[in-house]
């Protein structure tokens, strides 16, 4: 195990700070104090599930100061009583059987906890505690200090005891109970037509199979019954009429039947029916419980911030009650929840997360300072001028898309075909009944009945389900998260693509600096690099790093304007390095990309260019999609890159700049009145307002764990290049779906011959049914499989 | 509320794999004795304890009930502790379980090779072992609950589920197949209150079920604990674990009757058994994928693991017996497998892999754990392993054939399209005779694996040093919600237990069942009664006993398949009605021998025409009469004096469960079997030779002997059907 | 035959119970997590245990996973 990856983290160890600490290699201190605690509490079995399963733990100073206030506490907790609370915590490290261990023996590390149980899916952990013996806060802390943070917001801040649905399980429990023995049940009759047996227990089992088929029929179906309903009155006719018309008829049919003798009824297809579909739907609902797809700025801003008193004195107060006039307390790293004026001299702050735009910004006493903006550097005060609701930033939530998303309503692809299947079916049955009304009123009944039994579209209804479901795990499994089935339909109809620029098409991870102007020697690399040791402005810092290691000289005098640049003076020269205005050097649209010019001794030199990179396979991606696709990138930031980007991209592609979040969600909005079904693909908050007006916002992230804007999908960063494959393939899907209605179709037309004819038994109906759902559910299976293979 | 410091109980894992392994070793023994009383049918002649038809249940409940049943409570015990993280509920009532399993054991040990025998598979221990089976069994499902109500792990894990399905299913299946009347509370003798098909249907619905829930289910739970915990990474799929459970313990109760095709059991009830048998490859197909898959990245610790390889072996035959289940449970495929060799290969597939080889590995992985060393020798575990699997391939192999080459022989016309080819039953045994031996050698080969266990085991514990209670922490069970700690009323409390609340309901259920069910079962059944159709005789009565005794039904069918070949070598088939005084059924299910349900019809052109002498020498001397017969002597049955003093009481018995004796025929009994027996015994001395050595004044007259009333009984067989001429 | 009346009967009494129990279990929400488990049952809470074992095996894994 000699190998230069940190025992405790697993990242690689930059030689010069490699700590040795019991013969075992780490990356930092943060990773030997982790293993040290564990090794101390004799749970260094966190290292045997897994090799290397930690985190650098971060350093929170003060975060969390705000769960001392015990109104805070209350709101977190699940449950509450005076020696026992329990607290769930989202601990988006979580990843491996390593974590479960840990987190599953923190009574071990603390006193107070009791027990304290992962749910690996959602990435929380409950926590039991003792409130007498520890605090909310002391476990936080715990959990920072081996590098599991957890992550507190907002969001779970307001969110009440969310309820759990279970019904659709017990729903199938049901009827997979009663589909099962009334097919054991009904088999007696399948074989023996006159039999001595049988004519000894037909109405036992009968009797039996009808008091086995309520279950099913009240409650395993209830929801058809609803939904059809529901669907009458707002005058559509989705699939769930003719389900529910069927399986009402199959009943009520086979009650008739057995009450008065004429055979054994349908119990059986109707329970088998109700289970397969149920099935189905259990199916579709793939869920990504670890991810959110709803978020909206609450889910970023702190839950509490730190008010200074007219008396100096500290207190940290929730986001919404903070007011206009209030003096916040803004840490390093920490959120700006409130639009408000600087009142420390200076911070550089970074609205990356806001506009994408990876550079951070000075701000000097005075200035004003947006929310949503990270505070880097040393504590800064500042001065409330709106309250959290009132904000620049979350003013855009209170748009009404953010509303009105809710209850879009979708037509699904099956509800369009029932808007003729339906009709049609009721239609054949009434004129058959008709028809055999003339020749025997009997029959006619059966017929009629018969018709709408076997027409009952299991199939039909199960084909969407089955397809999309599949797909969504397929997607899923090539790190392609989307929020429910009905995005893959969605996602086939797209016709304009919409990318945002920074952070989506460019990663706002690393960005490349390149020199333009003459070669600088050494000698000048040395003044260059001692000059800008002592700024701290980001861009310097970022040059100072880039420029190869240079011996340290004394400075005569160093003075730099914020904003502008640096001027510094040594013995061996000057250099002066800033904006073009600050060196009064005027080239070609200098102010149109991030630039740092540098002087020597009064002499121009040249610029470094701080130009972002662009995702692999970008250009790729485009030339696959222009066919089919209208694409466009919408971008916050000035037009700088206007040239690289015509270049790389293809002629057709739209190129627009400077907008404003509401901008961009206005432009989305009169792309769809121009008829597009547009697809935004975005990240930060600055699209958000897009992502809800597209007709399916994707966020594209760098790790699904940390957040991602309110969204039809999240996609991860490295999968970008695939956005081609997924349109091709939700595309297939459909086609997948349209093949297998026409089998169910078949499925009917074969059963009706039957039932038209008045020959139906339900023998006949017992077999089509599970028949058709296993070829159209295989059917399905492999087809989605084979696309998803076809590259 | 606080993290509580306790022990779990591993002494009484340690005994119960103690008890499992000795018990395997003579169950084990037992059944090689038997193999070879293949090969030479007097091994143990003149003993009649020890004779084959005695020591066959033995065998069978020794291997299912002894070895198989303690490795699954040793399994249940280890591993249920751990996942609940609790102390079993009560060590006194481990105790108990544990001694009176093994006193049932040992009282089964001695009572079969006595003759005690209900004659019905895997359940021939008489009344008063099957009410013990039933206590402790009770005691047992106490314990499991309490230690499931006392948890201290919120989730119970699917092989918990396993274990519930197990305990509740055994005894329902238990108490409602041995449900039987006793001759008189002095006595061993019973009768089981169901007559012919019921009780047939009843037998098997017990026996499938037994497979299902004994043999199964609890080692799907052991191996979907032990298979992660050896591995050491999670199941492959927990949400298809759970599925497994479900949805096996949803149908599996259904496949019974598939042991009844072609028998006189109603069609609709055979094809039911047929379908619901296919439709449980789904679930059984999963739960082996399931277990195989939890391996995948660890197969190089396969090759070097002991262990891990028993189990891969185990699952793979667990895959391939629920793989030939049903295909044997197809109408046509059984028409050729039942009654023959393949049905034993494929239960010891069944045995020896899953079970065995499942066990072997536990056995292994415990013993060191418990003992905290490391195991004696891994070179030994592997060679066990190596033996032992060539051993199951040398056991089944031959039977497969075997089974195969007799169906096709039984079933062969002459060219002509005439005749039976083989028309004499025993040409078909000869025939097989080479796969008895090769049987033989690989069970020989399965034995000496486990002795070298054994001797691996005996080391390792040595070498260790035992840990009767280890030692563990592990938080209470946290609240969950605040309207727990208000004073609730007594349903509220049974539902937060929702075992406990389970086994209440199955109780009270049952009983309201019995109720209103068992008199409708009493009363004379509706089934197509055939007027010719007469009770047995006192003496014939005796004889079927006898026959029950001496366990004929193992080697002998009587229950004749709609098949013309059949027909044509035993006369005419089966009727439900033949059998409605059969108390017990005694169909069978393997022809070692030939069937005997028209044992006395005369004039039938092979085995017809047997008159009373030629049974008399056929249980005297088999050999005698052909010398290639691997029928063993039977010559106690003609030393032995009838015992009678029961027959009144035997007859009241069966009045009461429909039989319709008078009480003429119960006075008259002694004086009616005097009679019958003595035109026997002229039959008999008719004969020069018997005349010659039981003529003279000897001890007690022939007339008086057991082999007297088991003549009557065979020459009985079939005569009420027969056509008469 | 009247035996099929109790066999079942019984067949489904005991379906039913097991319904219940599976409702029973749901309800509790112990299939909430369907993976969780499955892990947790890998873990010892034994407190005196033999690492030695154990920790070879790790640094096995830890070779394949580097």
């Amino acid at each position: 195990m000699d190998t230069e990856n940190c025992f405790h983290c697993g990242n690689e160890i930059i030689k010069k700070d490699e700590i040795l600490f019991d013969d075992k290699k780490f990356c930092c201190n943060g990773c030997k104090t982790v293993y040290e605690i564990f090794s101390q509490n004799d749970l260094s079995c966190y290292y045997d599930f897994q090799a290397a399963p930690g985190a650098t733990p971060q350093d929170i100073q003060g975060k969390y100061d705000f769960l001392d206030n015990e109104e805070i506490v209350t709101k977190l907790l699940e449950f509450q009583e005076n020696t026992t609370h329990i607290v769930s915590l989202y601990i988006p490290h979580i990843h491996c059987s390593s974590c479960i261990w840990i987190l599953e023996n923190l009574q071990k590390l603390q006193p107070g906890i009791s027990t304290s149980q992962v749910n690996f899916g959602e990435k929380k952990v409950r926590v039991t505690y003792n409130p007498e013996k520890t605090s909310l806060k002391d476990i936080v802390y715990l959990l920072s200090s081996i590098g599991y943070e957890p992550y507190i917001s907002l969001e779970n801040f307001d969110e009440g005891k969310k309820k759990v649905d279970r019904s659709l399980i017990y729903k199938i429990g049901v009827a997979f109970f009663c589909f099962g023995n009334i097919m054991l049940l009904s088999f007696p009759e399948y074989f023996e037509v006159e039999e001595y047996w049988i004519n000894q227990y037909r109405g036992f089992f009968r009797w039996l199979i009808f008091g086995l088929s309520l279950p099913s029929f009240i409650y395993s179906a209830s929801g058809y019954y609803v939904s059809a309903w529901k669907s009458i009155k707002s005058r559509m006719l989705n699939i769930d009429i003719p389900i529910a018309l069927g399986i009402i008829v199959m009943f009520v049919r086979s009650t008739v039947d057995i009450v008065f003798d004429y055979g054994q009824g349908f119990f059986d297809s109707m329970c088998g029916l109700v289970f397969f579909m149920l099935l189905g739907k259990l199916f579709q609902q793939k869920t990504y419980d670890f991810l959110s797809f709803e978020r909206d700025y609450k889910s970023y801003f702190p839950i509490a911030i730190t008010k200074v008193l007219p008396n100096g004195t500290e207190e940290s107060v929730q986001v919404y009650d903070i007011e206009k006039g209030d003096r916040l307390l803004i840490r390093n790293q920490e959120l700006i929840p409130v639009d408000g004026i600087l009142i420390s001299e200076k911070a550089a702050i970074d609205y990356s997360f806001v506009t994408g735009e990876a550079v951070q910004i000075e701000k000097k006493s005075g200035d004003k300072i947006f929310a949503g903006g990270k505070q880097l550097g040393k504590v800064i005060e500042m001065e409330v001028l709106f309250s959290v609701s009132q904000s620049y930033l979350t003013q855009l939530w209170s748009n009404d898309v953010f509303q009105k998303r809710v209850e879009q309503q979708h037509k699904t692809i099956t509800d369009r075909i029932s808007r003729y299947f339906t009709p049609a079916l009721l239609a054949l049955a009434v004129v058959s009944f008709i028809y055999w009304i003339f020749i025997d009123v009997q029959t006619a009944f059966n017929v009629f009945t018969a018709i709408l039994i076997v027409a009952c579209p299991c199939a039909l209804a199960l084909t969407a389900p089955f397809t999309l479901g599949n797909v969504l795990r397929i997607l899923g499994n090539r790190k392609f998260y989307l929020k429910n089935a009905l995005v893959v339909e969605q996602l086939a109809k797209v016709d304009t693509i919409v990318f945002d620029k920074t952070g989506t098409i460019t990663t706002n991870k690393k960005t490349s600096i390149t020199y333009e102007g003459q070669i600088l020697n050494d000698f000048e690399l040395k003044l260059l690099k001692n000059a800008l040791r002592g700024s701290n402005h980001p861009l310097s810092r970022r040059l100072y790093d880039f420029i190869p290691n240079q011996q340290k000289i004394e400075t005569i005098s160093f003075e730099e304007v914020i904003g502008k640049g640096i001027f510094a003076k040594f013995e061996e020269g000057s250099v002066k390095l800033g904006s073009s205005q600050f060196l009064e050097h005027m080239s070609e649209n200098t102010h149109k990309k991030t630039k740092v010019h540098v002087e020597i001794n009064g002499v121009y030199k040249g610029s470094y260019v701080f130009n972002n990179q662009y995702r692999k396979g970008l250009e790729q991606l485009f030339e696959q999609l222009t066919p089919k696709y209208q694409l466009i990138v919408l971008s916050g930031d000035n037009d700088g890159e206007r040239k690289i980007l015509e270049k790389m991209l293809p002629k057709s592609t739209l190129l627009v700049f400077n907008q404003k979040p509401e901008q961009k969600l206005n432009y989305i909005e009169q792309l769809q009145s121009n008829g597009k079904n547009v697809m935004m693909i975005g990240d930060g908050l600055n699209d958000a307002g897009a992502l809800a007006q597209s007709n399916i916002g994707i966020s594209i992230s760098e790790n699904v764990n940390v957040f991602s804007p309110a969204c039809d999908g999240i996609l991860d960063a490295s999968q970008f290049d695939k956005i081609a494959f997924f349109m091709k393939y939700s595309k297939n899907a459909m086609k997948t779906i349209y093949m297998s209605f026409g089998l169910s179709l078949l499925y009917n037309v074969v059963g009706l011959s039957f039932a038209v004819t008045g020959k139906l038994d339900p023998i006949v109906a017992a077999i089509i049914m599970p028949l058709s759902t296993i070829t159209i559910v295989s059917f399905v299976t492999i087809m989605t499989n084979v696309f998803a293979r076809s590259k | 509320m606080e993290k509580q410091q306790f022990y779990y109980d591993n002494k009484i894992v340690r005994n119960f794999i103690y008890a499992s392994i000795v018990f395997g070793v003579v169950g084990m023994l037992v059944g090689l004795i038997l193999a070879f009383l293949f090969l030479f049918p007097n091994l143990t002649s003149g003993v009649s304890f020890l004779s084959f038809g005695r020591l066959r249940p033995l065998h069978t409940n020794a291997v299912i009930f002894a070895f198989v049943g303690n490795a699954m409570f040793a399994g249940i015990y280890y591993s249920m502790q751990r996942l609940l993280k609790a102390r079993m509920f009560s060590d006194l009532l481990s105790k108990i379980h544990f001694w009176g399993w093994q006193l049932i054991i040992v009282a089964a040990a001695i009572s079969l090779p006595l003759g005690y025998s209900t004659s019905k598979e895997y359940a021939e221990l008489e009344w008063p072992i099957d009410i013990a089976i039933a206590l402790i069994w009770v005691v047992f499902g106490i314990n499991m609950i309490g230690t499931i109500i006392k948890r201290r792990e919120r989730h119970i894990y699917v092989a918990i589920w396993f274990y519930i399905a197990t305990f509740v299913t055994v005894a329902v299946l238990h108490i409602f197949n041995s449900l039987e009347l006793p001759v008189s509370l002095s006595g061993m003798k019973s009768y089981s209150i169901y007559a012919g098909v019921q009780d047939a249907l009843v037998q098997w619905w017990y026996g499938h079920n037994a497979v299902a829930f004994f043999l199964t289910t609890p080692f799907l739970g052991m191996m979907y604990y032990f298979v992660p915990k050896v591995a050491n990474r999670p199941v492959y799929s927990y949400r298809l674990s759970i599925i497994h459970f479900w949805s096996l313990i949803f149908i599996y109760i259904w496949a019974g009757p598939h042991h009844l095709l072609y028998t006189a059991l109603p069609d609709w009830a055979q094809n039911l058994g047929v379908v619901f048998s296919v439709m449980l490859i789904a679930p059984s197909w999963g739960g082996m994928i399931n277990g195989l898959l939890t391996l995948r990245g660890v197969w190089d610790k396969v090759r070097t693991d002991a262990v891990l390889k028993f189990f891969v072996v185990a699952i793979t035959g667990y895959g391939m017996a629920t793989f030939e289940g049903p295909m044997l449970s197809l109408k046509n495929v059984n028409a050729i497998a039942h009654f023959t060799d393949w049905i034993i290969a494929h239960v010891h597939v069944g045995a020896l892999a899953w079970n065995g080889f499942l066990s072997f590995g536990m056995i292994y992985w415990l013993i060191p754990r418990m003992t905290k060393t490391k195991l004696f020798s891994e070179k030994l575990a592997n060679f066990h392993f190596w033996i032992g699997t060539l051993g199951i391939i040398l056991y089944s192999l031959p039977l497969y054939v075997a089974g195969f080459t007799q169906a096709s022989m039984w079933k062969q016309f002459k060219p002509d399209g005439g005749a039976l080819q083989y028309g004499n039953f025993l040409e078909t045994v000869t025939e097989i005779m080479p796969m008895y031996w090769m049987r033989a050698v690989g069970g020989t080969l399965y034995l000496t694996g486990v002795i070298v266990l054994v001797y691996n085991v005996i080391r390792t514990v040595r070498q260790g040093s035992p840990v009767e209670n280890e030692l563990v922490e592990a938080p209470a069970l946290a609240v969950i919600s605040p309207n727990r700690l208000k004073g609730e009323k007594l349903h509220s409390w049974l539902e937060r237990k929702p075992v406990q609340f389970m086994l209440l309901t199955t109780v009270a259920i049952l009983i309201g069942g019995l109720i209103q069910i068992l008199p409708t079962i009493l009363v004379k059944s509706n089934i197509p009664t055939i007027s010719s159709v007469k009770p047995y005789t006192p003496l014939e009565l005796q004889g079927r006993d006898l026959y029950i005794r001496e366990g004929c039904v193992g080697c002998h069918s009587q229950m004749v398949r709609p098949f013309r070949s059949e027909v044509e070598r035993y006369g005419d088939y089966s009727k439900a009605g033949e059998f409605v005084y059969d108390h017990p059924f005694l169909w069978g299910s393997k022809r070692t021998g030939p069937d005997l349900a028209r044992e006395g019809v005369k004039g039938k052109p092979f085995n017809g025409g047997r008159d009373d002498v030629w049974h008399f020498n056929h249980m005297y001397d088999p050999q005698g009469l052909n010398e290639k017969s691997i029928m063993p002597r039977y010559q106690w049955l003609i030393k032995n004096e009838l015992d009678n003093s029961t027959i009144q009481d035997k007859m009241r018995t069966m009045v009461t469960l429909g039989v319709p004796y008078t009480e003429a025929d119960i006075n008259n009994a002694l004086k009616h079997m005097d009679e019958q027996a003595s035109k026997i015994e002229a039959n008999l001395l008719a004969n020069p030779d018997i005349k010659k050595s039981f003529g003279g004044n000897t001890t007690s007259k022939l007339k008086d002997r057991e082999i007297v009333a088991l003549i009557a009984y065979l020459q009985r067989l079939g005569t009420d059907t027969q056509v008469k001429k | 035959m009247s035996v099929i009346y109790l066999l079942i009967t019984i067949s489904i009494i005991v379906a039913v119970l097991f319904l219940g129990a599976f409702i029973k279990a749901v309800k509790s929400g112990q299939y909430d997590d369907d993976y969780t488990p499955s892990v947790r049952m890998l873990f010892d809470d034994e407190l005196v245990k033999e690492n030695s074992n154990k920790l070879i095996q790790t640094e096995k894994q830890k070779q394949k996973s580097i």
